[in-house]
């Protein structure tokens, strides 16, 4: 089986403290730390699986900037046999759309059985760029996977629903499908691991090598025309809790005693 | 006639004798062979041995089993009996072999002595044999298995023992030697046959049986356990070897890419070296280390014999119990063929780190941590100077400038953790109260990487260490006072002596406040009314021997009575936070667990705090209080805490009521 | 605003959802013609809800539109997009949304934004507003001007339309053929894993978030829920981790909530999870960081470590 796993390099923001230039309306970025988007990490844990189970051969690719490559290299040491990194100045502020329109220019043709996507990033949370490239290379897809199962060129997808529901469809292959978080448990990376496969390379593409001219990717040619970030509106906002922590809590109980009919 | 041995008395065709112990030889060196080509085949990386210092522990831990005797005076007797009896009887056989091939000497008195030599030899090994099948079998040890396997060799062993003496018997009453009266068990067995000609007719059988039970002890020898009578004495002999194996083999492969040789070798021994694989062959399967195992007690899955065992039999894959082990060394301190299970749980952790398959998440997600962002406990990078905040003084954080100055290496986990920073800011205060120069290397104080260390994740230890000694060099050398047992640990074992010319030296804030009582300096002015005892740390105790130092301390302090829990000192009972188990839970973790065993164990102590210093200690038996019901009965205190509230120093209470 | 707002209809064993109601709201909201686009193989009982809320309401009626399938669905949308040139299509951002809005920007070559809070429009573009970094921050977009610009909205993010008096101009297709490119086909639709404890009908609830660290950590939570007598639930992070069933899950995956308390400990508030708790009759949330987007939904709110709260409370009860 050959299977294609695309990842994505993003800022780890949970725990961070995010700040935004207020002029240019764009994160600042200096003090993040960043790693695999965690859908990513998850679908490429299924792919090495499912490589491992039924045999076959796992490419992993990205779209971004030199960084981007630690993705790669933790792909390879993961278990994928190939790394493909679509790096080009020009692809900066691509939009989904672009995105899927370059990698489709990467792999078409190269006979993917199975694409896997996370269902989003965590950092701009779009959701768009999987469906998109089943889109541009014409495949059937299925999105928010909690279950894959490949059965005779049949991929049998069981998606994720609102309310504690499942449902289950079944897709022919090729195809692609975007993995939500908590379908598996991803393995451990370690540096060991990484290691050993630092003499492998990494496959270099830039627009040329695509056959995508400057002006047919980047800012300029999305949809969006203005983009910025900012702190979240206020909302009512809680009422704050003061005092020491016993006095807080104290209140707090007197809350819970009150409103919950204690 | 002179007393002396006639050789092959009525046995018919000796040469057959000749064939079978050539075939006996065959086999057991065949035996020794298949079981040490590994050995041989497997990385070393081992530290020359002293020939001087060799002999005395073979001497003293192979001969005479001063080990065994660690635990009892029974199973010490017991093995010298068996160990003495088999090899004074094997070197009597050998004697007569030399009297007969060689020169005659065992002729008259000599002869006389040596006969009466072989029956002592002889009732030993029987009343061992005896002694050791009723005591397993029987009285019912709980650390010793009843399982069928293990009666092969002490039923054999008495079988050569028995045979002989019926041999010595039929000939004794076949010849009526003179001074026959000196083989006086055999004299007792003689009177079995009525006749001379009677025991002549028996003794052939007698004979040939004896010959074959004998030889046949030898060519089964190696594939026995009694195999490791060979194997214990090397593991004897590499005792004190350095147990990171898997850290030393890390740092070669990072100096270079490996020799294809090299990793053929690791693959042929199933990843593990010379020594490990010497381990394994010596274990005796006596258990002592799985009495003394915390996690054991406590009733978690491992057990240092049964991890080992399993690995000797399946090299593959991490044994049960494998991510429970704290790392505390008790297992290593009784063994009495200083086997280290802990040594082997961290190297077959390191491999399957390096898998990645089976690590605990969250253990995964702590040692992530530890990449990105320097510590194993935040997703934030220079978050270690929060403990200084409120505190009366700045606290520097530049190199080192004076002579004497102290370099306070306070660790993730002091850093970082709510409750364990007490233990930073009263330290901190009682230096600057004391007047002592310190300096702290601030935002950039990196982690020493004892956490990788303890769980296998070699590579990131390597980038971990580099670091620390780059900042280290750059931030002043001199003396490291450490907060952690555990960095105190690495500092001490696993990092170079020396850095840039200077000498790397790291002493634990313990043995630097003991210093300053010596001194004169730390003069408790304010006493304590309280009863408390002292849990010492693992990392303290039993892997750096500092034990006086914190006891020291809390004996300046006025109106405090010390009191000892059962386990105390180089015995002390783990908490259970060690081996990379704070950032983790194994599966199958107890449940009242390690801290609450142990903090019931200082309730019967008749304490009111428990007293450490270390802050992994702190926040287990912190969290083991609230569990496990201690609230109203103990509080938790660290040592530097206890000491500046002693000296009269306020520090801020923290939140969690510790103190 | 003087355009055509589509609406795509999600429904599900056979009931409407309320998403779509909303989604409804939000055209309307913008001044725009709204035509609600039912895609069922049975609309009895589907309708209802729509009737008298908005202008149209279009049915396309085949067996093979009974579930939800992006292959069916996306050739009679495109055909009814292509006769109604609406200046905006909205969904909400459900599973059914996050299929199906892709693969229809991708196929029709249209702009796309998703999971939107606000929307806004202006100069013939569309602003919108967007949670993203898991809700710590909000991005703002200028969409188009494009002849049909497509937006997924966060489900509670918008209000429902009030019920009538609008006259709903029904119109009904049956479509010959549905023509999907490729064959994907719904096999069948199942509960997830259920215990016996149903958070749904509580009265208080202890929901734990990915702060609560460990799985060991849980049970000093379920003491505390079982000193007040609540039901303990949580964030998505912690079912994912396995800590507890995804039965215990309060979110747009998981479950709707409607609690007399809801108390939030080390949960960040990200959309997806308030969107769960949006029927709570008091929530507080508990969280060391002060900038914790649910700060900005909850009732109540205290920044603190939620181990200290938790120690703190217990001896409260």
């Amino acid at each position: 089986m050959k299977i294609l796993v695309l990842v994505k390099n993003v800022p780890e923001a949970a725990e961070a403290d995010l700040e935004v230039d207020s002029k240019s309306g764009t994160l600042e970025t200096g003090d993040l730390v960043y790693s695999i988007n965690e859908w990513d990490n998850y679908a490429l844990e299924e792919a090495v699986r499912l490589k491992e189970s039924r045999g076959g051969e796992v490419t992993v690719l990205t779209l971004g900037d030199e960084e981007a490559e630690d993705v790669l290299r933790r792909g390879l040491a993961m278990g994928a046999d190939r790394a493909v990194h679509l790096l080009d100045e020009a692809f900066e502020g691509s939009d989904p759309r672009t995105v899927a329109k370059a990698v489709a220019r990467a792999v078409q043709g190269q006979g993917f059985d199975l694409i896997l996507a996370g269902v989003q990033s965590s950092d701009l949370a779009q959701a768009q760029t999987g469906v998109l490239l089943a889109q541009e290379l014409d495949l059937p897809f299925a999105t928010l996977a909690v279950g894959l199962e490949i059965r005779e060129g049949r991929a049998e997808v069981t998606r994720e629903l609102e309310a504690n529901t499942l449902e289950r469809v079944e897709l022919p292959l090729p195809a692609l499908v975007t993995i939500q978080s908590g379908i598996n448990q991803p393995r451990y990376v370690s540096i060991m691991g990484i290691r050993k496969v630092r003499r492998m390379t990494v496959d270099l593409r830039d627009c040329r090598a695509l056959g995508l001219t400057e002006e047919e990717v980047g800012p300029g040619c999305s949809f969006v025309q203005e983009r910025r970030l900012l702190q979240p509106p206020a909302g009512q906002g809680a009422t704050m809790l003061e005092g020491s922590l016993p006095e807080a809590c104290r209140t707090l109980a007197g809350i819970i005693k009150d409103r919950g009919g204690l | 006639m002179i007393p002396g041995r006639e050789y092959f008395w009525s046995i018919d065709h000796p040469e057959l004798f000749y064939l079978f112990a050539l075939a006996a030889l065959v086999s057991f060196g065949r035996g020794v062979w298949l079981k040490i080509r590994p050995w041989l085949a497997a990385p070393r990386g081992l530290r020359p041995l002293e020939p001087a210092r060799t002999a005395v522990i073979l001497l003293r831990d192979g001969l005479l089993g001063a080990r065994i005797f660690k635990t009892g005076p029974g199973s010490g007797l017991l093995h010298l009996l068996l160990l003495w009896g088999f090899l004074g009887l094997f070197l009597g056989t050998v004697l007569i072999s030399a009297d007969h091939y060689l020169f005659r000497f065992l002729f008259g008195p000599t002869y006389l002595l040596f006969s009466w030599s072989m029956e002592v030899l002889g009732l030993m090994l029987l009343a061992g044999v005896v002694w050791a099948l009723a005591r397993r079998y029987l009285a019912g040890e709980a650390r010793l298995e009843r399982d069928r396997a293990g009666l092969l060799v002490p039923a054999w062993l008495g079988l050569a023992g028995l045979s002989g003496f019926l041999v010595e018997g039929g000939r004794l009453a076949g010849l009526s030697p003179p001074g026959g009266g000196w083989s006086f068990a055999g004299g007792l067995v003689a009177r079995l046959w009525a006749s001379p000609e009677a025991a002549q007719g028996a003794y052939p059988f007698l004979w040939w049986g004896h010959a074959l039970i004998s030889l046949g002890l030898i060519a089964g020898l190696p594939f026995t356990r009694l195999f490791h009578a060979l194997a214990a004495p090397v593991s004897l002999a590499l005792q004190g070897q350095f147990l990171d194996r898997a850290l030393d083999r890390a740092l070669e492969r990072a100096q270079g890419p490996a020799e294809g040789d090299e990793e053929e070798r690791a693959g042929e021994a199933g990843g593990l070296d010379l020594l490990e694989l010497v381990h394994l062959e010596a274990c005796t399967r006596c258990g002592r280390c799985q009495e003394v195992c915390p996690a054991a007690l406590a009733g978690e899955p491992l057990s240092p014999r049964t991890f080992l065992q399993a690995l000797k039999a399946e090299r593959e894959g991490l044994p049960e119990g494998g991510w429970c082990c704290t790392t505390c060394r008790a297992c290593l301190q009784v063994c009495p063929v200083a086997a280290a299970p802990l040594g082997l749980v961290r190297t077959v952790r390191s491999r399957i780190v390096e898998e990645g398959a089976s690590v605990p998440p969250r253990l995964m997600e702590g040692l992530e941590r530890l990449y990105k962002y320097d510590n194993p406990w935040l997703a934030k990078k220079g978050g270690k100077t929060a403990w200084t905040r409120g505190l009366p003084f700045p606290v520097p954080d530049r190199p080192l400038e004076e002579e004497g100055e102290w370099l306070f290496f306070v660790g993730c986990t002091t850093g970082l953790e709510t409750r364990a920073q007490g233990l930073a800011r009263a330290l901190a205060l009682i230096l600057h109260d004391r007047g002592v120069p310190f300096s702290t290397l601030g935002k950039r104080e990196p982690c020493c990487g004892d956490v990788a260390r303890q769980v296998g994740e070699v590579g990131l230890w390597e980038v971990q260490r580099e670091q620390t000694l780059d900042l280290l060099e750059k931030g002043g050398l001199g003396n490291l006072v450490c907060s952690s047992p555990h960095c105190l640990d690495s500092f001490r074992k696993v990092y170079p002596g020396t850095l840039g010319g200077r000498d790397l030296k790291a002493v634990h804030y313990s043995q630097l406040l003991a210093r300053l009582v010596d001194q004169g300096r730390l003069e408790f002015k304010e006493g304590l009314d309280l009863k408390l005892t002292f849990h010492d740390p693992c990392y303290l105790a039993r892997h750096n021997r500092i034990v006086e130092e914190p006891r020291r301390v809390l004996r300046a302090i006025p109106g405090v009575e010390l009191r000892e829990m059962a386990d105390s000192g180089l015995k002390t009972l783990c908490c259970g936070g060690g081996g990379g188990r704070m950032w983790h839970e194994p599966e199958g973790q107890a449940s009242p667990g390690l801290a609450q065993r142990r903090l019931a164990q200082a309730a019967e102590a008749g304490a009111e705090a428990v007293v450490t210093a270390c802050p992994l200690c702190l926040i287990m038996l912190e969290d083991a209080r609230k569990t496990g019901g201690f609230e109203e009965r103990l509080k938790v205190v660290d040592l530097a805490e206890l000491a500046a509230r002693a000296l009269g120093l306020d520090i801020e209470e923290d939140k969690e009521g510790g103190g | 605003m003087s355009r055509k707002v589509l609406v795509v209809a999600e429904h599900r064993a056979g009931a409407l959802a309320e998403s779509t109601l909303e989604a409804a709201g939000a055209g309307l909201g913008l001044g725009g013609e709204v035509t609600a686009a039912l895609l069922a193989a049975d609309p009895a009982g589907l309708e209802g809800p729509l009737l008298g809320r908005v202008p149209r309401l279009e049915k396309i009626i085949h067996p093979g539109l009974a579930e939800y399938n992006p292959e069916a669905f996306l050739e009679p949308l495109s055909r009814l997009i292509q006769d109604l040139s609406p200046g905006l299509v909205l969904m909400a951002h459900t599973s059914q949304g996050m299929d199906l809005a892709p693969a229809l920007a991708g196929r029709l070559g249209l702009p796309l934004a998703t999971g939107c809070t606000r929307v806004e429009e202006k100069e013939g573009a569309f602003l919108v507003g967007r949670p993203v970094y898991g809700g710590k921050l909000t991005e703002e977009l200028k969409l188009g001007p494009h002849p049909t610009v497509v937006l997924t909205l966060q489900t509670g993010a918008f209000a429902p339309p009030p019920e009538g008096p609008v006259e709903t101009r029904v119109r009904e297709t049956v479509p010959e053929a549905l023509s999907p490119r490729h064959l994907r086909r719904f096999v069948e639709r199942l509960a997830a894993a259920r215990d016996e404890v149903d958070i749904t009908a509580a009265d208080i609830l202890v929901s734990v978030g990915r702060g609560i660290g460990s799985a060991e950590n849980i049970e000093r939570a379920q003491a505390l829920a079982d000193r007040l007598g609540a039901t303990l639930a949580c964030s998505r992070p912690v079912a994912d981790a396995g800590w507890l069933p995804k039965s215990r899950q309060v979110g747009t995956s998981g479950q709707s909530v409607r609690p007399k308390v809801y108390l939030a400990l080390g949960i960040s508030g990200a959309f997806q999870h308030l969107a769960g708790i949006g029927g709570a009759q008091t929530v507080i949330a508990v969280n060391k960081d002060p900038k914790a987007p649910i700060f900005q939904e909850a009732d109540y709110g205290l920044v603190a470590d939620l181990f200290q709260v938790l120690d703190q409370l217990a001896e409260a009860f």
